[in-house]
């Protein structure tokens, strides 16, 4: 009855927690938890009860041709988040295979966040100038209609747009670069998504003058292989080109992606030791004994471009596109009212650790908390449906308050980030004579961000009030303090109402920029420099009760002015070695989304909001000695005065909290090499390597404001030495290829390590921290700062074996399985976060249930397989 | 052309395909999704049980409950608004008695009104204060009951109703503080004409700077007689202002030790007299 020996397991692992992560700043190389004897036993019984094949972010295409934007790169789990994709326009070895080969562990190239790498489409910007980032949702499922583009990176010219630190590409959405002919594909995979259907059809340019393009997909699944999600997605592209003479090229291109799909939720690793796998989603539950996730995405961004090509003679061509998006995004959350208990099953008090410290080995729990923490045990262990949401209790709960005219207790939210944006890209490329030409280029867009919440379902509740249940017990609930719309209090809030928080963002951006090469003998140059304007304004549709003054009506407007320079040389000096050198810095505005200190209630800015400083330089080498190429690069990049911001629940204060930051700097730097050894022209085998570090290099001001409260309080953020989390920071791979009569293998071994969690800020508040110690040893003062997490390094087996056939009349079939993490690794973390709770309460008693050792953590998948057919008519 | 005629072909077979997967209907509860569905009828009374377990109850102790029991009652206090916590008050014709469960936001099912029966076998008996209490163990003591022990030994009769005669409380006056009624506690009871000795028209409920454990005690004065009203700041009305004057109030009378005590779970249960 009692499980001694499990439980003996979760001590050790507990035990294995303490000596391992917790050792001051470090954690262990051999992963999350250091290996007493029974660890081992635990992580087996762990593995092997779920042996069932898990999760996924997708990854792959159809063949591996040139380079192109993998599903994970599409933003399958998350449209933001993912791996950043840089494409070169040299043939760069490193950078067309590490987005694809590193996305299992959602690689970013050298650790940037995604917002430092831009996408143009026919020269016009499609990154969303709220958040600074490109929503890989857009094109979701348009693989075949996004696949033709060039690239750059932040030293190299191109000729559609500035780039960033993170490189540049542009989609080439003019329907006469479309092959000709059809191409339909089919893949079946244990993904996010189980299958996928894909058409895509051209044209090509017609005697008339005229190209049409068009694509559409659908990507399914009734369940993925996480448990309780679901995948419903179609894609959509259509795209008109006409060559009216040999100056003029009018096109036209509009596309959409309607996408509904179930997320996964991140767990602490005692959840998912008592649900028996690394793959356990907290975020569904059953109803009626069917399965129902609480996080569900919509998403729809409708697009449409306009462009005109104008060749206006032999040495000048002007591009103009104009493009613009009515973007609908909104994500479900459970929401619970009133004094109604926390309904998600992974909520700390209901963990068997929240009954005593199971953390000090040196404590004997009484027999009272060993029987609360074998009740949790059992209760956890007992059925699958104990460990997930209890849909049918909700809804009952809410039958019961309407039976007494009560309100509602348990709800869905939908939050929306809706966006209207019109964006106009002009470059105009000329060339001097035979060793100069330059761009010049104009971006000006304006954006329009709409964000609210709706109730999406009241789960059969009559009566919901629009006030905030944090303030009710500070103010009183018939003060003004808590409604959330003064000008409108108490409204009673029906299904798809507006309420909680209603504003929309303003952000206008101009950037001219004008990038010139040189070309002379073994030397080429290349140099750009952009000046850049911003404004973002703030408009609040409620008059918040804790913000009556500043949260209706405009914030005013901020203005920024920026720009940059950046110059690269490359000497060629001969066809086997090649140098590159360059450097750049960039001056640039904070992303609107950071700019307000609780943007969902106040209108005030940041204080001392100001522009953010970039600079960065690289140096590589490339090097061909018989058939051997390689290339070697070292770069440094520094990151400083830039703004961050956190959102949470803070737990001491019962508050939903905004943590901004300001003065935050940053750090990347390492080496990325590539090298491929020719055996044959039919075997090749390859290595890539990127080894770097991406650190916080100081510590920030911390601005942190309360939704109930009207007062902001400064603090100071010890974020010196916290490292960039999510990415690999060291990432490896040997492989091998081999091409023989029209089939396609390879396979990698690939190494990741250094793979960090988002470090809570909160815990790094100097006021949560406390003052400094004098340590007994060393006579030094000490900070008692919380370690962060850091994954295990290990080993991942990748392969894909395909086939290419060419059939009668032109046609052919293509053919191509990948194989993902053959051998079945199910210890790698791709990141997490930490707790942003302490371990004691106000009066400084530590809690039993200690949230710094209970990061939540996301698992890399297990093995996955993913086959594609095409088929070319 | 070709390409269209494909599109559209499969652009209809899209749509058709295409349809939202997140629709649920409401589900309809033949009997409630919570709580033992299995108790039988009840075979004792509130007053009973007390009167059985009064030994341990007048020891402070606890004691398991070891015969078939089974109680039934209508809830008069729970914690809705959070001035009651951990805990709720079921009161039959017999009296009222504190159950107390080891979880939050009890009122989701046992809002003021339902009528519940609850299976003491298994639990324990005990007196906290030498106030009555059913739950679990708690270092030798009266305690809660676990979370997830409290749905087996608790059904839910019926749709929650006010206007059961349990609801209606016993109107007392000054006669009813002799010791033989304190021992017999809880009670669910309306008090008339009474004043809290605190109020002023300003004075808050229970604001934190006055608080000791989270609790403010203030008093309610009936004739000669002084009760502890106990009043928490994680109360939603801990910061709104007491009502002075004259009032009634109905509220369940408890005891801590030799105290009299009164507990209101909402300021609904408060009735300002005109004057």
């Amino acid at each position: 009855m009692v499980k001694l020996s499990e439980f003996a397991l979760f001590m050790s692992l507990c035990f294995a927690c303490i000596t391992g992560v917790n050792a001051q700043g470090q954690s262990t190389k051999d992963g999350l938890i250091k290996q007493p004897p029974a660890r081992q036993l635990y992580a087996d019984t762990l593995l092997n009860k779920d042996a069932k094949v898990d999760n996924v972010i997708t990854i792959s295409d159809d063949n591996n041709e040139s380079y192109t934007f993998s599903e994970g790169q599409l933003g399958d789990d998350d449209d933001y988040a993912g791996t950043t994709a840089m494409v070169s326009s040299n043939d760069d070895y490193f950078l067309s295979e590490v987005g694809y080969l590193f996305s299992p562990m959602r690689f970013r190239i050298r650790a940037y966040e995604s917002m430092y790498n831009n996408v143009y489409a026919n020269g016009v910007m499609l990154n969303d100038a709220e958040r600074g980032q490109f929503s890989y949702g857009m094109i979701g499922g348009l693989n075949d209609a996004t696949r033709n583009k060039e690239g750059a990176t932040f030293l190299e010219h191109n000729r559609f747009g500035f780039s960033t630190i993170g490189g540049a590409s542009n989609i080439n959405m003019r329907a006469s670069q479309y092959a000709a002919g059809n191409k339909m594909s089919l893949v079946g995979c244990n993904r996010n998504y189980l299958a996928r259907l894909m058409y895509t059809g051209s044209t090509g340019l017609m005697e008339n003058g005229w190209a049409f393009t068009a694509s559409a997909s659908y990507r399914w699944a009734n369940e993925g292989v996480i448990e309780g999600t679901f995948y419903n997605s179609l894609g959509y592209f259509l795209a008109a080109e006409k060559k009216i003479n040999d100056q003029h090229s009018i096109s036209i291109a509009t596309w959409g992606s309607p996408t509904e799909r179930a997320q996964q939720g991140a767990a602490t690793e005692e959840a998912y030791w008592l649900a028996g796998s690394h793959y356990y989603n907290p975020n569904w539950g059953y109803q009626d004994g069917e399965k129902r996730n609480a996080r569900v995405v919509n998403s729809f961004e409708p697009s449409l471009l306009l462009t005109w090509d104008y060749k206006i003679n032999d040495d000048m061509q002007l591009t103009t596109s104009l493009f613009g998006k009515y973007s609908m995004y909104s994500t479900t959350a459970l929401g619970w009212n009133g004094n109604a208990a926390d309904p998600r099953p992974n909520y700390y008090q209901n963990l068997p650790s929240a009954a005593y410290d199971v953390w000090d080995l040196e404590y004997t729990p009484t027999d009272d908390e060993y029987n609360d923490y074998m009740t949790r045990y059992n209760y956890w262990k007992a059925s699958k449906a104990n460990r997930q949401l209890n849909w049918d209790y909700m809804y009952f709960a809410n039958s019961q308050a309407n039976a007494v005219g009560g309100e509602c207790l348990y709800y869905v939210e939908r939050r929306h980030n809706d966006q209207l944006a019109l964006n106009l890209g002009s470059t105009l490329n000329i060339e001097y004579n035979k060793s100069n030409t330059g761009t010049i280029g104009l971006n000006l867009g304006t954006t329009k961000g709409m964000h609210y919440k709706t109730m999406s379902d009241l789960l059969g509740a009559d009566k919901y009030t629009d006030i905030d249940k944090f303030s009710v017990g500070d103010f009183g609930p018939s003060s003004d303090y808590v409604q959330n719309d003064v000008d409108n209090p108490n409204r009673q809030i029906k299904e798809d109402d507006v309420f909680g928080y209603d504003y929309d963002l303003y952000v206008n951006k101009a950037n001219l920029f004008y990038q010139h090469q040189f070309n002379k003998g073994i030397f080429h140059l290349f140099a750009g420099a952009n000046v850049e304007g911003t404004t973002m304004e703030r408009y609040g549709h409620m008059r918040n009760g804790r913000a009556m003054e500043f949260s209706k009506g405009s914030s005013g407007t901020a203005y920024f002015l920026g720009g940059g320079a950046k110059l690269g040389m490359v000497f060629t000096f001969n066809a086997y070695n090649t140098l590159s050198l360059g450097a750049g810095f960039e001056n640039r505005a904070p992303i609107a989304y950071n700019s307000f200190i609780a943007p969902r209630m106040r209108n005030d800015f940041v204080q001392g909001l100001e522009n953010e400083n970039i600079f960065s330089a690289e140096a590589s080498y490339r090097i061909a000695a018989g058939p051997v190429t390689a290339k070697f690069t070292g770069y440094y990049t520094m990151l400083n005065d830039l703004v961050e911001q956190n959102a949470f629940y803070n737990d001491l204060q019962s508050q939903f909290t905004y943590l901004t930051m300001t003065g935050v700097n940053k750090v990347h730097y390492g080496v990325e090499a590539a090298i491929v050894y020719n055996v044959t022209s039919a075997l090749s085998f390859n290595a890539v390597a990127s080894v770097g570090n991406a650190e916080y290099t100081d510590n920030a001001k911390g601005f942190l404001i309360s939704e109930n409260e009207k007062v902001v309080m400064n603090d100071k953020v010890y974020m010196d030495g916290v490292k960039v989390d999510g990415t690999p920071l060291t990432a490896l791979s040997l492989g091998v290829d081999y091409n023989v009569n029209g089939w396609y293998l390879s396979a990698n071994v690939n190494y990741y390590d250094d793979i960090y969690i988002d470090a809570s800020k909160y815990a790094r508040l100097e006021s949560v921290v406390g003052k400094p110690v004098i340590d007994a040893t060393t006579g030094k003062e000490v900070l008692n700062l919380p370690s962060q997490f850091k994954g295990r390094g290990d080993f991942m087996v990748d392969a894909s074996i395909g086939k290419s056939i060419n059939l009668r009349g032109g046609k052919r079939l293509n053919i191509n399985l990948s194989l993902n993490n053959i051998l079945n690794n199910q210890k790698m973390i791709t990141g997490g976060y930490e707790q942003n709770r302490g371990d004691s309460y106000a009066d400084g008693e530590a809690r039993t249930y200690k949230f710094s050792k209970n990061p939540f953590l996301y698992y890399a998948n297990a093995f996955n397989a993913y086959l594609n057919i095409g088929f070319r008519f | 052309m070709k390409a269209i005629k494909y599109l559209s072909v499969l652009a209809l077979s899209l749509f058709t395909a295409t349809s939202c997967m997140n629709d649920f209907d409401e589900p309809d509860f033949k009997e409630p999704p919570f709580g033992n569905n299995e108790i039988g009828e009840a075979n004792t009374t509130i007053a009973d049980l007390k009167a059985e377990y009064k030994s341990t109850i007048s020891a402070n102790g606890a004691k398991e409950v070891t015969d078939e029991t089974i109680i039934e009652g209508v809830v008069v206090a729970n914690d809705e608004t959070g001035n009651v916590y951990k805990q709720f008050i079921i009161n039959d014709e017999t009296g009222a008695i504190i159950i107390g469960v080891n979880d939050v936001g009890l009122y989701a099912t046992l809002p003021i009104g339902q009528r519940v029966r609850i299976d003491c076998k298994g639990l324990h008996v005990g007196g906290y204060g030498y106030m009555a209490q059913v739950g679990g163990l708690y270092e030798g003591s009266i305690g809660r009951m676990g979370k997830s022990v409290f749905p087996k030994h608790v059904r839910l009769i019926g749709a929650p109703d006010k206007t059961q005669p349990e609801m209606t409380p016993e109107v007392i006056d000054e006669s009813f503080f002799t010791n033989e009624n304190k021992d017999n506690l809880a009670k669910f009871v309306r008090l008339e004409n009474v004043e809290i000795t605190e109020a002023d028209g300003t004075a808050l409920w229970a604001p934190e700077e006055l608080a000791y454990n989270n609790v403010v005690e203030r008093h309610i004065k009936m004739g000669k007689t002084n009760l502890v009203l106990r009043m928490s700041t994680y109360a939603d009305f801990a910061n709104e202002a007491m009502p002075d004057g004259k009032l009634n109030i109905n509220g369940v009378l408890t005891r801590f030790k030799d105290y009299w005590q009164f507990v209101i779970s909402s300021t609904s249960d408060i009735e300002q007299i005109a004057e």
